[in-house]
């Protein structure tokens, strides 16, 4: 089941008569698998490489004392006159010692990830911001959203008509995202623990993602949307995956503009033509085409070649209350068909007729008491 | 391919979503926060996240309750896709039941869920009785003497 087309929502939140054709990489494979463990490689390959001091720990002039002086063998600071004298050095184990295995600066600190392989998950990440449910698992609030995915005019943004932040609110709030940016505001907490000596204060969640076109819409909507706490922007030319998916779940809320909307073919292309911009990718397409198992299950090729139901009408009813047959007529009549016919003719009722047999005669005596 | 199957959403879902609620405790149980979740509980068939048809029992602002159901038609348009129905204190409350059958059920629309839906509005109705204060405690033994 394919939508044809999605509305333009205007910029006063009106959803306008004019309609932009989907996509073909929203009907790209979803696959979280993939989705995550490229996001888990990329978010990788920002970081600043770290290590303690080469020095650290072995700043002092320690010899071990050797046998005999029944301590352990462990190097220990030379001199007298301080407490520091005497003590153990160097080792993990010891105060003011290095730690294990100092890290060094040449750890492997990035990730190479192949390129079909980001582009894929891309194309997987942006196929699952299609789904409103999922765009709710992720936690975003769209019960104001008229559609989704959400396109805005690019008629908005022309002239740099959003060049202020307080446009770039007013704009989200009438299209409906207002409810999304604002749960944003009220998630700013501080971060738990060291991270927050480092430059990472404070965390909150993220908002909408405003995808544009800097070919038709400009880029003036940049420094309108930055100072909106969780909103971020990007280009449709140069898509992220640590934008499209945070954290590597799937289902970012994007609200495109038009003209960004209708350069997705060019830039993705389809699966049978590659893509304008990317060399030598052509869009994934799902290895399952129908992913709705009760549909598969009652479809007629199935039903068709499935054995037919083994059994009677009457199916054994597993856990009910065992019924008395003796009390429970219904009971016994399935156990016993002649109990009906017993019944109506009252045959349990009825006088045995038996003739009363004749008394042993005589000649019955007589034969008993011959010997 | 806007519509995708409850399969695959569940599939997605089941593991990261923002309604769900994971405790270590009691075996590490699944609540869900979900407001078209009868049960409160993170399984296929309680999830109104994933189904095209959901069913939602909420306590109404002013008593009484309100009923949530999902358009299977409107999946991609979240501001129109769940209608809501309340029914007020003042109605009684197995007409509130007749008429959350009526609404669901009866329009064959998620048999399964019939008694969730009643059971959660019976719950919340009950919730919403007035706590009757103790009755003052009889002196008994020497108390009564005294």
């Amino acid at each position: 089941m394919s939508r044809p087309s999605v509305t333009i929502i205007g910029a006063d939140g009106s959803a306008s008569k004019d309609t932009i054709a989907f996509p073909n990489v929203f009907k790209s494979p979803i696959r979280p698998d993939i989705v995550h463990s490229t996001h888990s490689g990329m978010a990788k390959n920002r970081r600043q490489p770290y290590a303690v001091s080469e020095k650290a720990g072995h700043q002092t002039s320690a010899e071990s004392w050797g046998t005999g002086r029944a301590v352990a063998r462990i190097p220990r600071v030379s001199g007298g006159g301080t407490h520091r004298a005497g003590q153990a050095a160097f080792g993990n184990m010891c105060r003011s010692g290095r730690m294990f295995a100092p890290t060094k600066v040449w750890r492997k600190w990035h990730q190479k990830i192949n390129l079909n392989q980001k582009r894929f998950a891309t194309a997987s990440a942006l196929a699952a911001s299609t789904s409103s449910a999922l765009l709710l698992a992720r936690g975003h609030n769209i019960s104001t959203v008229p559609e989704v995915p959400l396109v805005v005019s690019s008629t908005a943004f022309a002239d740099g008509a959003i060049a202020k932040t307080s446009k770039a609110v007013a704009l989200l709030k009438a299209v409906g995202a207002g409810a999304d940016v604002e749960k944003v505001k009220n998630t700013r907490k501080t971060r738990a623990g060291k991270g927050k000596l480092r430059g990472r204060r404070h965390r909150q969640q993220r908002g909408p993602l405003v995808v544009y076109n800097p070919d038709e819409d400009g880029k003036e909507l940049v420094t309108a949307f930055r100072n909106i706490p969780g909103v971020e922007t990007s280009s449709v030319y140069s898509l992220n995956l640590l934008q499209l998916a945070p954290g590597g779940h799937l289902g970012r809320f994007i609200v495109w503009t038009s003209s960004a909307f209708s350069a997705l073919d060019k830039v993705y292309g389809s699966t049978t033509e590659a893509s304008a911009l990317k060399k030598d990718f052509l869009l994934p397409s799902a290895i399952m085409k129908q992913p709705d198992l009760s549909k598969i299950i009652n479809s007629s090729e199935v039903q068709n070649v499935l054995r037919p139901v083994r059994g009677s009408a009457i199916s054994k009813r597993t856990v009910v209350q065992k019924k008395n047959p003796l009390k429970n007529f219904q009971v016994q009549l399935r156990l016993n068909p002649y109990a009906a016919a017993f019944s109506k003719n009252q045959l349990g009722q009825a006088k045995v007729e038996q003739d009363k047999s004749e008394r042993a005669g005589e000649k019955f005596d007589e034969l008993l008491h011959t010997n | 391919m806007a519509t995708l199957s409850s399969d695959l959403i569940w599939e997605v879902t089941r593991p990261t979503s923002a309604f769900l609620v994971k405790r270590k405790q009691a075996g590490g149980v699944s609540f869900s926060r979900d407001p078209l979740n009868l049960k409160g509980k993170f399984s296929r068939k309680y999830e109104g996240l994933v189904a095209d048809k959901a069913i939602g029992v909420q306590a109404g602002e002013n008593g009484g309750v309100t009923l949530l159901t999902k358009k299977a038609d409107k999946s991609h348009q979240p501001a129109s896709a769940i209608q809501s129905a309340t029914f007020p204190a003042s109605r009684s409350t197995r007409k509130t039941y007749a008429n959350i059958v009526n609404a669901t059920t009866k329009r064959n629309y998620r048999p399964d869920l019939r008694a969730d839906a009643v059971a959660r509005a019976s719950a919340i109705r009950k919730s919403q009785k007035a706590v009757k204060a103790d009755k003052p405690k009889k002196a008994r033994g020497n108390k009564a003497q005294a």
